[in-house]
């Protein structure tokens, strides 16, 4: 028989629940969901057009794996899970702070690390279902002729995880920023279109210094093509370890961002 | 009666800034006015005694239990924070039960409470209106009603009646003294005195964020009644307004306005200076255009007091 978990670890677990319940109802109704749900369906439009010039011109086009892979894929990886993720995983602490929401949640009978917890666990479950949707929309559109092939679905599959694992290691990353700087948007620009854009592409164990080098990891050996230079990788590292190393990043910027929110102390102006 | 709030030594500095120096109190069951001017560190009293923010020196217990960390005191805890923020996006019935669940109520509970709450402020009817789209009365209550719907034993507001209409303070403050009467602690912070003199007898005046007086309000009213107070007096005729003050002897200074239409007169004895100037009036068929007091502020008389 396993031993049930200590009375004070269920009832941290149950504090979670009660933020994320909390927090995944406001995320889904808030406003800027709704900006960033048309936000991540731009390459829907964009696989559609692709698809309605590949019909009415008829010509030959790539094939919809290919334009996937190299087109949509890319722009989901390296611009849509790193905006959507910048925005939610910095508001996880700091719109609390700004808002001045904070003391509604600090003096109620929850950890504060509870609280960085739900509502990472809130927002990220609010990402996936946004940005998921949007990558299976395109799948579908750009692959319409080939529906029924079941080896494309385990790539769905995999570009799926690919994106969900993205999210969870930047949402975590960006929720330590929102937790211990003050432009942690400023910040997280910079290290999304600055650090992660080129880090990446240095040879040795540099590369290994971003994030995205980890879930290029999993992404199919690019097919030979003009648009091959965007999923290019220099070497990547095996799945296994690529999934480890996502999961040891969301673990430890979730524990700093837990940290610097439990003992950081916010708005201390009269 | 046991003390239910003790602080021993407490002190907080932002940096260089102070925000609290030295303050040992002991809070007993009822409401305490906390009455100080604007930053003068009330809200850092408040911040602390809530474990919000973790003071550099000193200590604080509630129920004998020390306050920074403890979950389960929170729950004992009802606070009512100063500034005007909400999640604006949320109802008003969804912002209340949404802090209930945190509280860790089942749904029905929930339910029961929030309704209870939405009650005893009066917003039942708006409820599922946006926050946002409520009144700043409305929003001020909304407050309270987070702070109470748990029924907590300590309650702490943090200047619960700005932006209140007369009315509204009239009902909030029958509420808070109704909570004195179930023998709850309630600590009201405000730098208006008559709100807090309204509220109850036991004031603590905080100054520069150290603790300047605590005791009954006629302590406090005697110490602040030494303050002379200056009043300007606008008439047709101040001049010979002048000449009927100047021999009393609790007028310290005259002078006459710039205009020429006003005196201004600096007391030591507020009430019997306005009891001889009405019947002044009366008796002289005076025409007054305006009687106010420049100083009647509270740093006024905190300036005063400090500087004594």
């Amino acid at each position: 028989m396993n031993p049930s978990p200590p009375v004070g670890f269920r009832s941290f677990l149950g504090s979670v629940g009660r933020v994320f319940a909390v927090f995944f109802r406001q995320g889904r109704k808030a406003r800027r969901t709704r900006f960033f749900f048309f936000f991540s369906f731009l390459p829907v439009a964009v696989s559609l057009v692709i698809k309605f010039n590949q019909i009415f011109s008829e010509k030959p086009g790539r094939e919809g794996s290919y334009l996937f892979t190299n087109l949509i894929m890319l722009f989901y990886l390296q611009m849509i899970i790193l905006i959507v993720a910048l925005f939610y995983g910095t508001s996880v602490c700091s719109e609390e702070v700004e808002g001045k929401t904070l003391s509604y949640l600090i003096t109620r009978p929850i950890h504060r690390a509870a609280v960085v917890l739900g509502k990472y666990a809130a927002y990220t479950v609010v990402m996936i279902g946004m940005v998921t949707l949007g990558l299976v929309f395109s799948f579908v559109v750009l692959n319409l002729d080939r529906l029924l092939d079941p080896s494309l679905y385990g790539l769905l599959g995999r570009y799926l995880g690919v994106l969900i694992l993205g999210l969870m290691a930047y949402g975590a990353f960006f929720s330590f920023l929102g937790s211990s700087l003050k432009r942690s948007i400023f910040f997280g620009l910079l290290f999304s279109f600055g650090w992660e854009n080129v880090i990446q592409y240095f040879p040795g164990s540099t590369q290994r210094l971003a994030i995205v080098h980890y879930l290029k990891s999993f992404l199919p050996p690019a097919p030979q093509g003009r648009f091959s230079f965007l999923t290019f990788r220099l070497e990547p590292t095996s799945p296994g370890l690529a999934l480890l190393m996502l999961f040891a990043i969301t673990a430890a910027f979730l524990a700093l961002a837990c940290l610097f929110f439990s003992k950081k102390e916010y708005g201390l102006e009269d | 009666m046991t003390a239910v709030i003790e602080t021993a030594k407490l002190s907080k500095w932002y940096g260089n800034v102070l925000g609290l120096s030295d303050v040992s109190l002991e809070i007993e069951p009822g409401v305490t006015g906390l009455l100080g001017p604007n930053g003068a560190g009330k809200s850092t009293f408040l911040k602390l005694i809530t474990g919000q923010i973790k003071p550099s020196i000193g200590n604080v217990r509630i129920f004998g239990q020390k306050v920074r960390g403890n979950q389960a005191l929170f729950g004992r805890i009802g606070f009512c924070p100063e500034h005007d923020s909400f999640y604006e996006e949320m109802t008003g019935w969804v912002f209340l039960t949404s802090l209930l669940k945190l509280q860790g109520f089942s749904s029905a509970e929930i339910q029961s409470r929030a309704d209870d709450a939405l009650d005893i402020v009066e917003l039942r009817a708006d409820k599922d209106r946006l926050i946002r789209a409520y009144s700043r009365g409305m929003r001020q209550r909304l407050k309270f009603a987070q702070a109470i719907a748990h029924e907590p034993e300590v309650i702490i507001l943090d200047e619960p009646l700005s932006g209140l209409d007369p009315l509204g303070k009239r009902k909030l403050i029958r509420l808070i003294k109704a909570y004195r009467e179930e023998g709850k602690t309630v600590i009201v912070s405000s730098h208006v005195l008559p709100e807090i003199e309204a509220l109850t007898r036991n004031i603590i005046l905080i100054h520069q964020g150290k603790v300047f007086a605590k005791g009954d309000i006629h302590y406090i009213r005697d110490l602040i009644e030494t303050h002379p107070h200056m009043v300007s007096i606008r008439c047709s005729d101040p001049r010979g307004l002048a000449g009927l003050l100047l021999g009393e002897d609790y007028i310290l200074k005259l002078h006459f306005g710039p205009d020429g239409r006003s005196v201004l007169v600096e007391t030591n004895n507020r009430d019997r200076f306005f009891s001889v100037l009405l019947s002044s009036i009366v008796k002289n068929r005076l025409d007054i255009d305006e009687i106010t007091s420049p100083d009647d502020n509270l740093q006024a008389v905190f300036d005063y007091l400090v500087g004594k």
